[in-house]
């Protein structure tokens, strides 16, 4: 558990640290879609120049976002191999029962590959460089316009911003309460599938009771500060657009033309 | 059971760009059917010592002996639950990890989790509700009904109930109206006493130390740096300041009247503070 990186903050002061939440969170969405313009190698060598450039910028260091990767290895590999053995256009290279593989299979395999690749590395730096309460922020301020056919955008970016605030804290939680339950003598992930799960009825029921106490005491204590409703309300962290992001914004339209240029190579 | 710590070391997520040193080089020994305390600032490495004594955490290196059983880094993770059938945690705020309908299948749920009989369980349970000060009437009532104070007392009894040799407590009063943490103390004081266990006390009340105490461990940075009697770690009370801990209320006080001349000896608790002063004054009288 604590080697997922995913959602997790670094902290650091470089250019990206200091970029417009909205910013990054906006360059991450649109790169998910502008990744499917590279259509020839030109276009995916200039992508992973410019991701390899983003990464370089943020001043974390590769590995971090290699360990990134690990969790999902899986998926990646499991999707490549269909790719791999199921296409069946292009010259066949190799057959065997019901695997064929053609050189269509074979592109496509690295092709998927490496825009997971790329697409996940490119979105984890938002995660990496921003703290968690920012990304809800940026997402309020972006939800903003949904506001006029009435989706409740406060209250749903302070459900956001509490539900982070509480990852770590239920997180703790949920291995201070595992521990004391490992003292009682249970033994977690031992044995098979229905005792498994039974092992995890006493950590379950602890955790979400201490969720509904925490619940009504955060409740109260809001009341107390004179919380009322979603309306009316001032910000103390405001967001602001600087040159900075001006700077990225050109830098990311300039590598969308470019990718986009690949395609007549 | 003897606990012997030997030059252990402790990094959590050891090998991630998150891994952060907790522990370096502690060694220490507990005698068997003493009350230890420890103490230390927050942050000196108290909680994450007591994980190690139970197998929770494996050392990164060195190891630790608790009667015959060693563990150490390379120790399987499956034989632990053996260790820790004679090690009872009361981890702090306990009374989280309540779980069962009732009070009573709460508390014999560690001793048949340990393979104990459901009627023996249950006779195991009874006594340790006894013992916690818990009425009887209460035995079938969901825990969650109960107030904050008794929810504590059903999770210590939770942990009695399985009969072990060592009873480690981390903060075991914190939270509590002082009556119920002097209840609380004189029941481990008790069970040490007439159940012959091992108790380890980790606290941040040097009045308790003072008080039951006969063997004292001071964390600082991650290790340990003082142990001995109350009276020798009690001594330096400018020593302590440093490391943000601090002396007995009594030892102050007496301190302080020796600082302006009377001749008391070191003093770790009220009694013996009060022993001494009337002897002090009624000394003369006596002639």
């Amino acid at each position: 558990m604590n080697k997922l990186i995913l959602g997790r903050y670094l902290p650091g002061d470089s250019w990206v640290h200091r970029l417009d939440a909205r910013t990054k969170f906006i360059l991450s969405m649109v790169f998910i879609f502008v990744i499917f313009m590279a259509n020839n190698v030109f276009g995916y060598l200039f992508a992973v120049a410019f991701v390899g450039l983003s990464i370089y910028m943020t001043g974390l260091g590769i590995k971090v976002f290699f360990d990134g990767l690990k969790p999902l290895a899986m998926l990646m590999f499991i999707t490549t191999l269909l790719q791999l053995f199921f296409m069946n256009t292009g010259t066949v290279l190799f057959h065997w029962w019901i695997f064929t593989i053609t050189t269509d299979g074979v592109i496509n395999s690295v092709v998927v590959f490496v825009r997971f690749m790329l697409i996940i590395m490119f979105t984890t730096i938002l995660t990496l460089t921003t703290p968690p309460l920012e990304v809800a922020d940026a997402m309020e301020s972006l939800m903003k316009p949904l506001r006029k056919i009435g989706v409740p955008v406060s209250e749903l970016a302070l459900m956001v911003s509490i539900a982070l605030r509480f990852v770590p804290t239920l997180m703790d939680e949920a291995e201070s309460i595992m521990n004391a339950q490992r003292a009682r003598g249970v033994a977690f992930n031992e044995g098979g599938l229905i005792k498994r799960a039974k092992s995890y009825i006493p950590l379950l029921i602890p955790l979400f009771v201490n969720a509904i106490k925490r619940a009504i005491e955060l409740g109260d204590a809001m009341e107390a500060r004179g919380y009322r409703d979603g309306e009316h309300r001032t910000k103390f962290r405001v967001l602001q657009f600087t040159k900075i992001d001006g700077v990225a914004f050109v830098a990311f339209l300039i590598f969308t033309i470019g990718l986009y240029a690949t395609r007549f190579i | 059971m003897a606990i012997t710590f030997k030059d252990v070391a402790f990094t959590y997520q050891a090998g991630t760009p998150f891994a952060t040193p907790a522990l370096h080089d502690v060694n220490f020994t507990i005698p068997e059917h003493s009350f230890t305390a420890v103490i230390g600032h927050t942050g000196s490495g108290k909680s994450t010592m007591v994980q190690q004594l139970d197998g929770l955490a494996l050392p990164t290196s060195g190891s630790i002996q608790i009667g015959d059983t060693t563990m150490d880094a390379e120790t399987d993770k499956k034989t632990l639950n053996q260790i820790r059938r004679h090690i009872g945690m009361v981890f702090q705020f306990p009374e989280a990890q309540l779980f069962e309908q009732s009070v009573i299948a709460d508390v014999m749920f560690g001793p048949m989790n340990y393979g104990m009989s459901k009627a023996d369980a249950e006779v195991a349970a009874k006594k340790a509700l006894q013992l916690v000060g818990m009425p009887e009437n209460s035995y079938e009532k969901s825990p969650f009904d109960l107030s904050g104070g008794q929810m504590r007392r059903v999770a210590i009894a939770g942990v009695i109930a399985m009969e072990p040799e060592i009873l480690v407590l981390d903060e075991p009063t914190a939270g509590l109206d002082p009556e119920g943490q002097q209840e609380l103390m004189t029941l481990f004081a008790t069970l040490q006493k007439e159940h012959n266990l091992t108790v380890i006390l980790i606290t941040h009340q040097m009045e308790f130390v003072g008080e039951y105490a006969d063997n004292v461990l001071v964390f600082d940075g991650g290790t340990v740096v003082k142990s001995g009697t109350p009276e020798t770690v009690f001594a330096d009370s400018n020593w302590l300041r440093e490391r943000q801990l601090d002396v007995p209320a009594a030892t102050q006080f007496a301190d302080m009247l020796q600082a302006k001349g009377m001749p008391i000896e070191h003093v770790l608790d009220l009694d013996q503070l009060a022993d001494q002063v009337v002897n002090l004054i009624g000394g003369p009288t006596d002639e």
